[in-house]
């Protein structure tokens, strides 16, 4: 495609951002709501020499990714949550292995089968991981479709400098909406890294290297955890990043991730309008988690409104950033008719908290 | 010779069939020169100690997922020469589906299967290729058609797959079978550089160990009891080479 701005689908904003930032393999699985992902990939990796693998499972997805990344090329998973579960050894595998890439989540609602409609009730998952062991990835939560092309470059960056698989989420809702974009930020970065001192790409001119993730003594294991907890702090102190708004007089924010982080920010300015002491956070990277904008809250805040389509997962990190200096509630809605929260709802509560 | 580290001690216990298998490997990639491209990715079990004995890149993958991991290298680097060594617990058990998928979509890979018939690295359970009245600690009267199955013949399942370039079941029970075994293992990795789509080996093994038996008895029961079930055998040879 000539054009930079285009409108179209978040899921092919996903892919067409792959593309131009220069990632050449999609592995996947059909699975709604992220199968666009994959349709989009089929259609136009091969124009650059790019390949979307329909794998036979989820399972065969992340190990056909671990297998090119040990290459040393950057490949994309994407997929939804009972895909993702299926993805976790995988995951955790990577981690280990210290092997990068991209994967994407798009929410659905679970457990279970559960139903195809959106939700953002993998954060858990997302942000603790889903494998056995210690370890944290970097995730993503763009809410909008210029956020998507916005955050790839910063993503691959971040996968091959900490050597990590890094994760996107949007939920099922925002995955499905067509938007305009602007494509100017997707520029091609994948090749100007450098991987040759770690792939194995066969012992030519150089040792034997070995991929190896267990422990052939026991100090195998502490070392390998106490590496990528060092990699985890390193991200906590320097990749966190959000928006904010109006926080300097607030006395209550509200404080939402993805979609709901749009909707509750019109909310936020509308009642900043009747003069309400209201300020706003939306985390966009969901590990690390921004916890500096939560230090930086003025005395004046009192409590602090969490909007998830969830029953309460990123609400017990933003209880553990403020450590009890606030209070803080939640406000959670999944699935059925309108899978969204309710924007009503939201007023409703804003109406409880501050008193006119 | 530069691929096999003879130096090393073995980790595989007295008696195993995983030694000859990885010095065949070893010989064929000196004979053919691929030390420099080559890259072999283990399973979980025995199995995955295969690469300690040899001189070239090597992956470690979870447990079953060996040959995913080969596909995806062999899709990022289509000319180096990729194989997998995994058990019969690893590949026929865990790993079953996404062996049948790489088999009839003709992954141009190499899948060793070395096949001793119990979980080996576990302490000798049951495998989907233990044989009938078979005793291991987890079917302690003996495997039973009726609760267990059969014994799995996983190379049998690949013989009507068209993406199959070779396929044979070979075995290390004697001198005999250990130089036909590498004659086929040569036209496996003959039809992966020619390009020729997925190779198969299943090679039969006795695991002294596992099996409670001595090294003298358990080849002597390699050569019997299990060829019987599990004949050796030359099911698909696109190659056209002698085996």
């Amino acid at each position: 495609m000539e054009s930079n701005t285009l409108f179209m689908k978040n899921s092919e904003i996903f892919a067409e951002a792959m593309i131009r930032c220069g990632i050449r393999y999609h592995f996947a699985y059909p699975i709604t709501p992220a199968t666009d992902v994959m349709k989009y990939t089929a259609a136009h990796f091969h124009k650059v020499g790019g390949r979307m693998f329909q794998a036979e499972s989820e399972l065969a997805v992340i190990n056909c990714l671990t297998g090119l990344a040990a290459t040393g090329q950057l490949g994309c998973a994407s997929t939804s949550g009972p895909g993702f579960d299926l993805m976790q050894e995988g995951i955790g595998f990577m981690t280990a292995a210290e092997l990068p890439c991209i994967l994407l989540d798009n929410m659905r609602v679970g457990p279970g089968d559960g139903d195809i409609i959106g939700s953002q009730q993998d954060y858990f998952m997302a942000t603790r991981g889903g494998s056995h062991g210690d370890y944290y990835i970097p995730v993503y939560a763009p809410a909008s479709g210029q956020e998507i092309v916005d955050l790839m470059p910063v993503a691959i960056d971040r996968a091959f400098t900490y050597r990590t698989p890094v994760l996107f989420v949007m939920d099922g809702v925002m995955a499905q909406m067509i938007e305009t974009v602007d494509f100017t930020p997707a520029k091609e970065t994948v090749s100007s890294y450098d991987t040759g001192e770690w792939s194995y790409t066969g012992a030519k001119d150089r040792g034997k290297r070995a991929l190896i993730t267990g422990s052939y003594a026991h100090s195998d294991g502490e070392q390998m955890v106490k590496k990528l907890m060092a990699k985890a702090e390193a991200m906590t102190a320097k990749e966190q990043l959000w928006e904010e708004y109006e926080l300097e007089d607030a006395e209550v924010v509200v404080c939402a991730f993805g979609l709901p982080g749009r909707v509750c920010r019109e909310i936020v300015q509308e009642r900043r309008k009747q003069g309400e002491k209201i300020g706003f956070i939306r985390p966009i990277t969901l590990f690390p988690f921004p916890e500096k904008v939560f230090a930086g809250l003025p005395g004046s805040v009192r409590e602090i409104l969490v909007v998830e389509m969830n029953y309460g997962q990123m609400v017990q990190d933003v209880r553990l950033a403020v450590n009890g200096r606030c209070n803080v509630s939640h406000y959670g809605h999944v699935g059925g008719d309108q899978p969204m929260i309710k924007a009503r709802e939201v007023r409703n509560r804003l109406a409880a908290l501050v008193p006119a | 010779m530069k691929t096999f580290r003879e130096e090393k001690n073995f980790s595989w216990c007295p008696g195993c069939g995983h030694g000859i298998v990885a010095r065949l490997c070893a010989e064929l990639i000196e004979e053919n020169n691929l030390r420099d491209r080559t890259c072999c990715v283990v399973g979980i079990g025995c199995g995955g100690f295969h690469h300690h004995y040899m001189e070239i890149d090597a992956l470690e993958a979870a447990h079953g997922r060996s040959i995913p991991v080969a596909t995806g290298y062999k899709l990022g680097l289509p000319d180096n020469f990729v194989y997998t060594l995994q058990g019969d617990g690893d590949c026929a058990s865990i790993g079953l589906a996404e062996l049948m998928h790489a088999a009839n979509r003709g992954t141009p890979i190499t899948v060793i299967m070395v096949n001793n018939g119990v979980f080996g690295m576990t302490g000798g359970q049951m495998s989907p290729e233990t044989l009938i009245s078979q005793k291991t600690p987890t079917c302690p009267f003996g495997r039973d058609a009726k609760l267990h199955g059969n014994p799995l013949k996983v190379s049998e399942m690949m013989q009507e797959m068209d993406g199959v370039a070779y396929l044979a079941r070979l075995s290390v029970a004697t001198p005999t079978l250990v130089r036909k075994a590498k004659k086929g293992l040569a036209q496996a990795f003959k039809a992966q550089e020619e390009k020729l789509g997925f190779s198969f080996v299943e090679i039969l093994s006795p695991c002294p160990t596992g099996w409670n038996m001595k090294v003298v008895d358990s080849y002597q029961r390699l050569a019997k009891e299990v060829a019987e079930i599990l004949p050796v055998k030359e099911f698909i040879n696109k190659v056209g080479g002698e085996s």
